[in-house]
């Protein structure tokens, strides 16, 4: 009980101190989950907490993920006017890239010889958490590494996504936008949205349509990878 | 403080949905999360004018302002998973660049074509 309420207290204290520095920096290598994470182990490491112990916490943490994921329909059709105008870019090109993102990660892990169970958690990692995470359990994957490689493609996304888009001479705001949603989720969209409104807006549905066609075309993915095998 | 229930009351309604999307997929045996069908049944609920965005909006802005927060707890998880990185670094980083650059180009490149075409 007391460990629980310690955990939850040092959960909220990173949470609250990396966002508090994020919101003031707003740079893409001060990402709230990675730091307060890191954090957070550290301080159990050296409390000598086993991880087995902060799982109470953890669970009565992420009881609101649910509802909370939930509630990604309201933006989306909030933007459902820009959906329809831009229909067949964003569907077109969001089904490609979260094709791509899946089979791109996870047959280099195959090929890699890496086991089953991490190949399953890459597989999903270019979409947010709540669904990457979801999507990996029902193969096999393990939630903390799908959390893990999420963060790393966001934040790579968002550190070189925007010099790589302008390297290829793509600069159509609403292009940019849905490349970042697309590939790199929530810190995507976060540097979408420092480039324009347009852009923020294009890069938060594409997020989410590539969480819903990753979840959708998983099955596929995986039927993929077991004749590549 | 009216403000705080209406907030609860919705909060309620999104997990309600959260829900039934889980029982739904359990029901099917569909190969995809609860949450992503919770997506798509409110999606299409405020569409119909079933539910009108003034339900849910409060309860829902406020958790997607802190939605990264739930993901902290999830990532402590790494705690006993650290040994894949050692063993495994190297290719695990060549995977996540490469499905991070083929489709972010894939994706400008494709959308920006089709998006000229359009206009």
């Amino acid at each position: 009980m007391g460990v629980t309420i310690f955990a939850v207290a040092l959960t909220l204290a990173a949470y609250l101190a990396t966002r508090h520095l994020y919101l003031r920096f707003r740079h893409p290598l001060l990402n709230v989950v990675a730091w307060s994470a890191a954090i957070i182990i550290c301080v159990l490491v050296a409390c000598k907490i086993p991880y087995s112990a902060y799982v109470p916490a953890k669970d009565i943490m992420t009881a609101l993920l649910g509802p909370a994921t939930v509630g990604l329909a309201v933006p989306l059709y909030r933007h459902r006017g820009l959906l329809l105008r831009f229909a067949p870019a964003i569907l077109g090109s969001v089904v490609l890239g979260a094709l791509l993102a899946m089979m791109t990660a996870s047959l280099m892990a195959q090929w890699g010889g890496l086991p089953r169970d991490v190949v399953m958690s890459i597989l999903p990692k270019g979409v947010t958490i709540p669904f990457a995470v979801e999507i990996a359990r029902i193969y096999g994957g393990i939630p903390a590494l799908t959390a893990a490689f999420v963060v790393a493609t966001g934040t790579l996304g968002s550190l070189c996504g925007g010099w790589l888009l302008t390297l290829a001479r793509i600069d159509n705001p609403v292009a940019r936008g849905l490349a970042l949603g697309t590939v790199s989720h929530g810190q995507g969209t976060a540097t979408a949205l420092m480039e324009g409104e347009l852009q923020g807006a294009m890069a938060g549905l594409a997020m989410i349509l590539a969480g819903i066609f990753t979840a959708g075309f998983a099955p596929l993915a995986v039927w993929l990878l077991g004749l590549l095998a | 403080m009216t403000q705080t229930l209406k907030a609860l009351g919705q909060l309620a309604l999104l997990w309600a949905i959260y829900l039934g999307s889980n029982w739904l997929v359990k029901v099917t045996g569909l190969p995809i999360p609860g949450n992503v069908v919770g997506v798509l049944i409110l999606f299409a609920l405020l569409a119909l004018g079933v539910v009108r965005l003034a339900y849910v909006e409060l309860a829902a802005d406020f958790l997607l302002k802190h939605l990264v927060f739930f993901f902290v707890p999830i990532a402590v998880g790494l705690m006993e998973w650290g040994g894949v990185f050692y063993d495994y670094g190297l290719i695990l980083a060549a995977a996540i660049l490469a499905s991070a650059v083929l489709p972010l180009l894939a994706v400008g490149g494709l959308s920006q074509l089709l998006h000229r075409r359009q206009l």
